[in-house]
């Protein structure tokens, strides 16, 4: 009778505990900035040195676990994790391990962030060749990626990279570099962190100049002749931004573009070199707040942008603070709603005639909320295999808001494949970090090695230890 | 309860509580991460221990060795449920000294219970044999649970030694004939 009772107490104990945990406990849910896809993983793992990295794939070759790898998680197609899997979080592997300012030569562990980079280099007047505008990403992730930015004479960040140390999904560490491991090297840069974990990485740097901001207004149709005249051509230029009206009165046709000049004074640097810190954000946050939610907001916005733009017009700043920009105001909090990236690449002189293309498209998606197109421009860079400036490449970076439900992400994706079609029409390509919208033939038309990636993949790491959503997703 | 019955219980809880404490380091290694707080835990599971000695044999004597062993077995089985639910350093410390106290029962009970039977003139193979069979299944469960860690998590083992507890008191709780 008693044991009776007990039995029933402990079996309801025992369901409670046994629920909560799995509930909250079991297996912390992890996304990333595209708060689309969250997913409960194994557990997540401080990379908190390298003897801890080579520990945790040891072990995931005893127990069989799977290992995706993360750093800010600015990607936003689950890049990082995979429901199940162990996530690394490499945070906190971000020590500067050798500084050779004389050669221009910064070794760094993949944890640290360019911001790292910048305030340890910048005091001896060096800065990166080419990173995101913002700095607040990993190095490890950014390479993974493949990044490019707003410099125009350094190619991609592959273009920048000596040499690197990998951990291998064996758990054995190797070199690697044009020399050394040669064959790797286009593989892991660019490799969406499939094929290893990146330990650290040397860089070559490049001279902190004072750049005078050069801003002008036009319409879409005379930028690709600008730009091979103005500044493709002069080498004073070395970095180069523009901004694509998605306001409703000015719908991609009004631009306005920001070149950086080197200033043929470079005394003045000292006055500009000290790195500026995020500044208060409440303005553009709330202009851009208004233009998530209407077309007036839009054009307000719009206006304001270009007009603050154009004042600052002739200003000056250092090479290391253009490579600093603002990131806060584009924060964006909201329950139901996420704001998701693309970037589409096209050939130069394609521009005018894509973006008639694209117009047309988007005219008809009234619901589609497209809130940003940046444009920046990289060179030809074909060393890594998932290259996606096959020649000489405008970057356009879309900023969509979007809803999370199921029906919403279907809405996106119609939108999307459209745009992706459209782009590779003109012989352009599209980024592989965001959210899986893309088809699969979508993703071999704009990336037609992506089958050699997989194959050297599986024959690299066979029993497939590291993965993420993006593998997963593509590759069968 | 006979001494099978006891016997065999306590080979249960043995392995039960040597599955959980070589194994809960890992638990603070999750939770906390100083050799202090180590110190601090099972500094108090012994302190606690050590007051509650002189209460628990009393009762002992008064309430009977498989009443308190049952007690034990049972509440032990409960406590585990809350292990993997813990998620700060202080609630390792209320749950250290609670164990700390069930601890003591365990230990003071299984020794009064082991003298009470025991023939004077063979004590010394009696407790051999005893510590055999105790041993044997602490060791089987210590290596085990090894492997259940690495391939489940460390919440499991909670669990199971939970459930191991509960099946040693309902061993205990049937009624046989006494010879203790």
């Amino acid at each position: 009778m008693k044991a009776g009772l007990f039995i029933c107490v402990y079996g309801v104990l025992f369901a409670a505990s046994f629920y909560t945990y799995n509930q909250f406990y079991s297996n912390p849910t992890v996304e990333d900035a595209g708060r689309l896809l969250p997913a409960q993983v194994k557990e997540i793992a401080q990379a908190d040195g390298e003897e801890t990295l080579k520990e945790i794939v040891k072990q995931a070759n005893r127990t069989g676990s799977r290992l995706t790898i993360a750093g800010m998680q600015h990607s936003q197609g689950g890049q990082t994790y995979y429901p199940g899997a162990v996530m690394i979080d490499m945070k906190p592997f971000n020590q500067v391990i050798d500084f050779q300012p004389e050669k221009k030569v910064i070794t760094v562990q993949s944890g640290a962030t360019w911001d790292d980079i910048q305030k340890h280099v910048n005091p001896y007047g060096l800065a990166v060749k080419v990173m995101q505008s913002q700095n607040i990403f990993t190095i490890g992730g950014s390479l993974s990626v493949n990044v490019h930015g707003r410099d125009i004479r350094h190619e991609s960040l592959i273009d920048t990279v000596q040499s690197f140390r990998l951990l291998k999904p064996d758990g054995t560490i190797i070199r690697v570099s044009r020399t050394e491991n040669a064959d790797l090297f286009p593989y892991v840069i660019g490799g969406y962190g499939l094929f290893g974990i990146i330990l650290d990485v040397t860089l070559s740097l490049t001279d902190d100049e004072l750049y005078q901001k050069n801003t002008k207004e036009f319409d879409y149709s005379e930028y690709s002749d600008y730009f091979q005249k103005e500044v493709k051509e002069n080498p004073a230029v070395k970095m180069h931004l523009a901004r694509l009206s998605v306001a409703p009165s000015s719908f991609l046709r009004e631009m306005y573009v920001t070149d950086y000049v080197t200033v043929e004074d470079q005394q003045l640097l000292k006055d500009y070199e000290t790195l500026k810190k995020e500044r208060i954000v409440a303005l553009p946050k709330f202009f851009l707040g208004l233009s998530r939610y209407s077309g007036w907001g839009k054009d307000a916005f719009w206006d304001i942008q270009k007009q603050y733009m154009l004042e600052d017009n002739g200003s000056y700043e250092s090479r290391n603070n253009v490579m600093r920009s603002e990131t806060d105001f584009m924060a964006y909090e909201s329950g139901t709603k996420t704001e998701v990236l693309q970037e589409y690449f096209l050939p130069v002189n394609e521009f005018a005639d894509y973006i008639d293309d694209l117009r047309r498209v988007l005219e008809k998606e009234d619901e589609f909320n497209l809130l940003n197109i940046t444009i920046r421009y990289v060179e030809k860079s074909d060393q890594a295999v998932l290259s996606y400036a096959k020649e000489d490449m405008f970057a356009l970076v879309l900023l969509i808001n979007q809803g999370r439900s199921e029906e919403e992400v279907k809405k996106s994706k119609a939108v999307i494949r459209k745009m992706i079609d459209v782009t590779l029409d003109h012989q352009g390509s599209y980024y592989l970090p965001y959210y899986s919208y893309p088809s699969k033939e979508q993703l071999e038309t704009a990336y037609p090695r992506i089958d050699e990636f997989f194959r050297k993949k599986q024959q690299f790491d066979p029993d497939l230890r590291f993965t993420n959503h993006f593998y997963e997703e593509y590759n069968e | 309860m006979n001494y099978r019955q006891f016997v065999l219980s306590q080979s249960i809880i043995f392995m039960a509580s040597s599955m959980i404490f070589p194994f809960y380091v890992l638990l603070l290694r999750n939770i906390g991460d100083s050799y202090s707080q180590f110190g601090w835990a099972y500094g108090l599971f012994a302190l606690t221990s050590a007051l509650a000695y002189p209460v628990i044999g009393k009762w002992a004597d008064q309430f009977g060795d498989r009443a308190l062993l049952l007690f034990y077995s049972l509440a032990m089985s409960v406590i585990l449920l809350l292990f993997p639910l813990v998620t700060s350093v202080w609630q390792v410390y209320v749950l250290q000294i609670v164990m700390g106290i069930l601890g003591a029962v365990q230990k003071n009970t299984e020794k009064a219970a082991l003298t009470r039977r025991t023939d004077k003139k063979q004590a010394g193979a009696d407790m051999g044999r005893y510590h055999f069979w105790t041993s044997i299944a602490a060791a089987g469960a210590i290596i085990v649970t090894g492997y259940l860690v690495d391939f489940l998590t460390i919440a499991t083992i909670f669990y199971v030694a939970s459930l191991l507890y509960a099946v040693s008191g309902f061993i205990m709780w049937q009624k046989k004939k006494s010879i203790l």
